[in-house]
């Protein structure tokens, strides 16, 4: 990993067209501007973790879940 | 909803890097509730949904990175999946709208497209 010590204010270039700029820096929070293209999807890292925790946890159901959900959504109609 | 019987996951879902085929299958008669059954690993399945009759005003905006990887033309040929998540009953059965599973029903490329808006929630209670 690269590391690289930046004030507010100043910005590193990843490639050639992503500029991510420290825009403030109070207590242990750091605002984080990115300029990218839109082709770049930019996603915080662990709202990733959360939706695979969350597939994970939806991952094959049992029978009997499935079941008894179909059944419900028949008599809830 | 139509059953589809090859579905091309063209960027696999976090934490299921494996499969990326999968068919879209009826589990009741009028297509409520339906499954993602994987190609690739027989036991694996997910429970999906589309948003209509529970979440009325969802409206998922796509970026520009999922519409070309898609190959989305038009938003008719769209289809919105909604992973659920089923609980001891309808209550808590949760649907996940922060990443709903957005299919190309013309050349039948799919993925798990993610939307960074605070107004959804990843286990949101089904509304019945």
């Amino acid at each position: 990993m690269l590391v690289l010590s930046r004030k507010a204010g100043e910005s590193v270039l990843v490639g050639d067209d992503v500029v991510i700029t420290i825009l403030e820096v109070r207590g242990d929070v750091v605002r984080v501007g990115i300029d990218a293209p839109r082709s770049v999807a930019v996603q915080r890292a662990e709202l990733i973790a959360q939706l695979e925790s969350s597939n994970r946890e939806a991952a094959s159901p049992s029978e009997a879940a499935v079941a008894s959900l179909a059944k419900a959504l028949r008599t809830s109609r | 909803m139509q059953e589809i019987p090859v579905i091309d996951l063209v960027r696999p879902m976090p934490g299921f890097d494996g499969d990326q085929r999968f068919a879209l299958v009826r589990l009741d008669d009028d297509g409520t509730l339906c499954e993602l059954r994987s190609l690739d690993h027989e036991d694996l399945r997910f429970l999906v949904i589309t948003p209509g009759q529970f979440f009325d005003d969802y409206e998922p905006v796509l970026g520009d990175e999922d519409v070309n990887l898609l190959g989305l033309t038009s938003a008719e040929e769209a289809l919105v999946l909604l992973v659920l998540k089923p609980g001891e009953s309808l209550a808590s059965t949760t649907a996940n709208l922060v990443a709903p599973i957005v299919v190309n029903t013309t050349n039948r490329r799919a993925a798990q497209v993610i939307l960074d808006d605070s107004r959804h929630a990843l286990a949101a209670p089904l509304v019945v």
